[in-house]
């Protein structure tokens, strides 16, 4: 996963950044062109006044003589021309007037003035016609100007380059050292979800928010470990204090005499009791343990199923249900044999409890795609449909079988084991009697 | 000499029912009421059971085991415990524990589980194969049952059944035994399973002559191949 977010921050603050400093030239750019455009006009203005004074003291002549004189030091920088009332060329630096400038006003000022266009370069010009159908042509070449300028437009879009690929690399480098930092809580969040709750980062932490992120989650990961220790202690001292008593019942039990059936009614209700106590502590234990892998084994599902089938299969038999097991040998999981044992005991149990003579009970367990498919499906009286919701709570029982013994836990139990081994329940609709699909995750066979 | 059974248990009127128990068999018992002194004693004397609780003062008898044993004690170690869920008792029977019986429990469950460690700690070592009583055969290798010569169809479980009976003959077998050692299940299953398996055997057995499997009032099954029966 990449740091999203990091590197949006990054982005954004690398176009601020660009943005800004974009501004900011421009206006340094507007500010130069205003100053060379004004020093031009400003030497254009010399340029004219000097005119201005060799026409005061000989008119025509000292004009023509003065720009004669300066075409041939002529720099290329300036453009001068004087024609007669004929338009014939008496002096200057060009061959001809250029195209499409008119003479506009008298006298030598420098007003008005205006651009024009001659090959590549940019001139800023004065045209002016003088008493006697004489036309003046004085010019200066904004070429200096526009190079000036051309270096600073490069030297913008250079900086402005260089700026993004900058604020590009540091929000990359800032992205990969905020993904290293967060990376190790996560890691570290990970590892506690798969149920190492004692796992910690190691090393000291460093005196910034990641430091202070650091502390927080270990002092949250103590708290809960604390919580789980304190869990687990409860279970057992519960067990402890209530058994204990239990057992002191019981071998009074045993010293009454003469009251066989009364004893023997007491000692089935202590075994209910201690039963669904122990399946109200394995619930709990097996939602505790959800989702980690700690305690599980590779197990042989096919076997264990076999196992327990055989075992009641008898019982089924007797009560004059149909069966029929179809066990895939060989299908592996990881987890607990015990609690899978148990699990399947509990379905098949509840299957001949709710079955009467004639119907057909079935256990199939197959390969299904990278899951092992176990289906315990019954022609019974199956879940009332109001139930089908909330069969798996603990100590929901359907009105109708409260004649019948047990604790409403069965299904809670099988639910609690399902999720510890990451297996999934699907009830599937439309079934007649009770269908149970337990999908159970493939044990990744190595090597 | 009588053996010598030790108590390790905090509750003085449980150590009280397995002493009467212990007595009963023949056997003598000390009683400690910590685990300290449980270890200690439990090197004093070639003890051959030792009825170890879990949540004593002083810790977990099933984490003492390993003490226990590398003391050089060759006691079979009976664990009796409050922690009684199937988890509980897998991970005591794994860390080394013989048995495991939960509490509350019956006397006779008790009883029947001492004798089969008392039993165990005697037992021969059967070289041949044949487990013979009587009329009834059992052939261990090629896991045949015969009766007065005619062979008994059993299934695979039911020959393991008569075998763990054979095993402990003349000793009454409790459901919860069989359940544990047969189908190596360690939790209470609700329904009497297992007496359905024991019928069926038992009718086979029956029909083939032998009345080798008898139920003993209420507590379970006794294997009595030899005993006249009337």
């Amino acid at each position: 996963m990449a740091a999203r977010a990091t590197l949006r921050l990054a982005a954004i603050m690398a176009l601020a950044v660009s943005l800004l400093s974009l501004g900011a030239m421009v206006l340094q750019y507007r500010l130069v062109e205003d100053r060379l455009m004004a020093a031009q006009t400003k030497l254009l203005s010399a340029d004219l006044d000097g005119f201005a004074a060799l026409y005061d003291q000989r008119r025509i002549i000292a004009l023509r003589q003065a720009i004669d004189y300066r075409a041939t030091a002529a720099t290329g920088g300036e453009m001068l021309l004087l024609l007669d009332r004929n338009g014939t060329v008496l002096a200057g630096t060009q061959p001809a007037w250029p195209e499409g400038l008119a003479t506009e006003g008298e006298g030598f000022s420098v007003a008005p003035a205006r651009e024009f266009h001659s090959g590549d370069t940019r001139w800023l010009a004065v045209a002016r016609e003088l008493p006697g159908g004489f036309s003046l042509l004085v010019a200066r070449s904004l070429q200096p100007v526009d190079d000036t300028l051309a270096a600073m437009r490069r030297g913008m879009w250079g900086l402005l380059a260089a700026l993004l690929v900058a604020g590009g690399l540091v929000g990359w480098l800032a992205a990969r050292s905020v993904m290293a930092r967060i990376g190790r809580v996560n890691d570290l969040a990970d590892r506690v979800a798969e149920g190492a709750l004692d796992a910690r980062l190691p090393g000291t932490r460093s005196p910034d928010e990641f430091g202070l992120l650091e502390t927080h989650v270990h002092a949250m990961l103590d708290r809960i470990q604390n919580l789980n220790r304190a869990t687990h202690r409860l279970s057992d001292t519960i067990a402890h204090e209530l058994r204990t008593p239990l057992n002191r019942m019981l071998q009074k039990l045993g010293r009454i005499e003469g009251q066989e059936a009364l004893t023997a009614d007491l000692r089935a209700e202590m075994r209910q009791a201690i039963r669904m106590f122990d399946a109200l502590l394995d619930i709990s234990r097996a939602e505790a343990d959800q989702g980690t892998g700690g305690g599980l084994v590779p197990v042989d599902l096919s076997t264990v199923a076999t196992e327990v089938w055989e075992l009641y299969e008898p019982l089924a038999e007797d009560k004059g249900l149909l069966c029929t097991a179809r066990v895939a040998p060989g299908l592996s999981v990881l987890g607990d044999r015990t609690l899978i044992a148990q699990m399947l005991a509990n379905l098949l149990d509840n299957a001949i409890k709710y079955c009467a003579a004639g119907d057909r009970l079935t256990l199939t367990l197959v390969e299904e795609g990278d899951r092992h498919l176990m289906r315990v499906a019954d022609t019974g009286p199956g879940l009332p449909e109001d139930m089908r919701g909330e069969a798996f709570e603990r100590f929901v029982r359907a009105e109708r079988d409260r004649g019948i013994k047990g604790h409403g836990l069965g299904l809670a139990l099988v639910r609690a084991i399902a999720a510890r081994h990451g297996a999934r329940l699907v009830l599937p609709n439309g079934a007649r009697g009770f269908v149970l699909e337990i999908h159970w995750p493939r044990l990744q066979q190595s090597g | 000499m009588q053996d010598r059974i030790l108590i390790v248990e905090d509750d003085l009127e449980t150590a009280a029912t397995v002493r009467a128990v212990i007595e009963e068999l023949g056997c003598e018992a000390d009683h400690c009421d910590t685990l300290e002194a449980g270890v200690t004693a439990a090197f004093t004397q070639p003890y051959k059971v030792i009825v170890l609780d879990r949540m004593l003062p002083g810790g977990d008898g099933v984490e003492a085991m390993a003490r226990i044993r590398a003391g050089g004690s060759t006691a079979l170690i009976l664990i009796l415990s409050a922690l009684g869920r199937a988890a509980n008792r897998v991970e005591g029977l794994e860390k080394g524990a013989d048995d495991y019986l939960p509490k509350p429990f019956e006397g006779d469950e008790l009883r029947a589980r001492l004798r089969a460690l008392l039993r165990r700690g005697t037992m021969q070592v059967l070289d041949n194969d044949l487990l013979a009583f009587g009329d009834l055969e059992i052939r261990l290798k090629a896991r045949t049952v015969h009766v007065r010569r005619a062979h008994v169809a059993v299934s695979p479980k039911e020959f393991e059944l008569l075998t763990y009976f054979a095993q402990n003959a003349g000793q009454v077998v409790t459901r919860m035994q069989l359940l544990e050692r047969v189908w190596n299940l360690h939790f209470d299953p609700g329904t009497n399973v297992v007496d359905v398996h024991v019928g069926r055997l038992r009718r086979k057995l029956e029909e083939a002559g032998s009345q080798a499997i008898q139920t003993a009032r209420g507590e379970g099954y006794i294997f009595a191949p030899l005993q006249a029966l009337g």
